[in-house]
């Protein structure tokens, strides 16, 4: 049968905003597979460089809609590190538990929209974003804000945290790692979710140091790397947490670290809250039309991302950025989809797709 | 920061790699108008070490070697390098764009480039 070609995209429910694959089949087996992306495109680099570092945060949420916390973490703390402003240890604290649940929100939203690409129509969906539900109510009563929070500002955040932050925060803890036992009852009996994730879309370890791939990706693929554990920052030095790991690597390894890391955010979660201080400031610097000045010395600065390793390089001017250039990790991730679709079967494409948990505006920027 | 030789691009990142340096991060540039930086970010997982190896290109005829031979996670970085700074990208095949979906606007990224400026050319 000679090799037909088969255009899926760049609108389809299982991509995550606008991506098209160029896929050539052969019957029903996959020989090879183009992602298209930057149908999302808009310049944020570029938008960047002519906006006040202040202005730039709510940008960033929109780099990640998943997590949108992260990328606003990841972009204030740069411009922390450039103006040389330290953040208050309570903050830093409440960062950390912010942080975390913004890993659970993603991944639990990943696990959702996973099981209903895998055909575990619509329970496990609804499970997930219940929780999720209950996540973001959390952030909201911390930032005002449902999905944007907006709330960082530089060496704090934008508040006082509400009152019974911390009570709440271990509750939510305690209930999310309660049904962590409930998904994986749900889905590891589901002889169906074994069989379309497991051994579909192995990406050995050699080949996902190779294409660059990273966070949950490259640990299912066997390798110990976590940027909270290999370059801590707040106060993950001080907290004892286990980085995931699996050597199948496969989607239903990619699945298992996911979600042996939320465990591991609620334990990182509840030990900052046991260890925050109970009075203190969190407030930072308040907006103003002009910021404290920057060093013009170049920065890099990277972060565990609920997707991967993210990174920002940038050169800082006084008031503006020069040059931001954000590394994505779903950029190198989706640069791993083409290996990992060779000669799998067409329904395959979207486990291994989904299992990659990729976002196209964080792609294309 | 290791500023290094266009000509020796290809050697030192060969070398970096024996060494250990098995992951590339990112490659990305920065255009400062009088030159642009080339920055290779280049990472050892078993030491966690991370170093930046940076090459120096002048504005007008910017051209780099591929160094998808050495390390294959920069495939799609140079690809977004070649259409946000207009630099070519030696050893490579033309092919379709990566990020852009139009045509007409080259080097975005630059300097030069404003945005909502009619008269810019084509560098």
């Amino acid at each position: 049968m000679p090799t037909m070609q088969i255009n899926v995209g760049p609108i389809h429910p299982s991509t995550h905003g606008v991506l098209k694959l160029v896929v050539d089949v052969d019957g029903d087996t996959v020989k090879r597979v183009e992602p298209h992306i930057g149908f999302l495109h808009r310049g944020v680099e570029k938008l960047v460089e002519t906006r006040m570092y202040m202005q730039s945060p709510s940008y960033m949420e929109k780099l990640d809609y998943v997590a949108p916390l992260s990328w606003d973490e990841l972009f204030v703390s740069a411009v922390e590190k450039a103006t040389k402003i330290e953040v208050k240890e309570r903050a830093q604290y409440a960062r950390m538990v912010l942080l975390e649940f913004q890993r659970i929100a993603s991944h639990l939203l990943w696990l959702g929209t996973f099981c209903n690409d895998m055909g575990q129509m619509f329970t496990a969906f609804m499970w997930a974003f219940r929780d999720r539900a209950r996540v973001i109510k959390f952030l909201e009563d911390v930032s005002g804000s449902r999905m944007f929070y907006v709330n960082l500002r530089l060496g704090g955040l934008d508040r006082e945290l509400p009152p019974g932050f911390k009570e709440e925060g271990l509750e939510l803890a305690d209930y999310i790692y309660d049904k962590i036992h409930d998904y994986r009852r749900l889905l590891e009996d589901d002889p169906i979710f074994i069989e379309r994730t497991r051994n579909v879309g192995i990406l050995k370890l050699e080949d996902a140091i190779e294409l660059g791939v990273s966070g949950p990706v490259l640990r299912a693929s066997g390798m110990k790397e976590d940027v909270r554990a290999s370059e801590p920052y707040y106060f993950y030095n001080k907290i004892h947490f286990k980085v995931p790991t699996q050597t199948r690597a496969d989607s239903l390894a990619r699945y298992r670290v996911r979600m042996e890391e939320i465990v591991e955010s609620v334990r990182i979660i509840k030990h900052a809250l046991n260890m925050m201080p109970e009075k203190g400031d969190v407030k930072g610097l308040p907006i103003k039309l002009l910021g404290p000045n920057a060093n013009p010395d170049p920065i890099t600065i990277s972060r565990e991302l609920p997707r991967g390793e993210g990174m920002i390089y940038m050169v800082p001017d006084k008031q503006k950025p020069y040059r931001l250039s954000m590394r994505s990790p779903a950029f190198a991730n989706l640069q791993a989809l083409s290996k990992l679709c060779e000669g799998v079967k067409f329904a395959d494409i979207f486990t291994i797709l989904g299992s990659l948990d990729i976002v196209l505006a964080e792609i294309d920027r | 920061m290791l500023e290094i030789q266009k000509e020796a691009l290809l050697k030192t990142l060969e070398s970096k790699k024996q060494e250990g340096y098995s992951y590339l991060k990112k490659v990305t540039a920065v255009d400062y108008v009088d030159r642009l930086e080339v920055l290779y970010f280049i990472y050892n997982p078993a030491s966690h070490a991370s170093e930046t190896v940076k090459v120096r290109l002048s504005p007008d005829k910017a051209m780099v070697n591929t160094v998808v031979g050495i390390y294959k996670a920069a495939d799609w970085h140079e690809r977004e390098l070649a259409e946000m700074f207009g630099i070519a990208i030696k050893g490579r095949k033309a092919g379709r764009l990566l990020l852009e979906k139009w045509n007409g606007v080259e080097a975005p990224l630059r300097k030069g480039f404003v945005w909502g400026n009619k008269e810019y050319k084509r560098i």
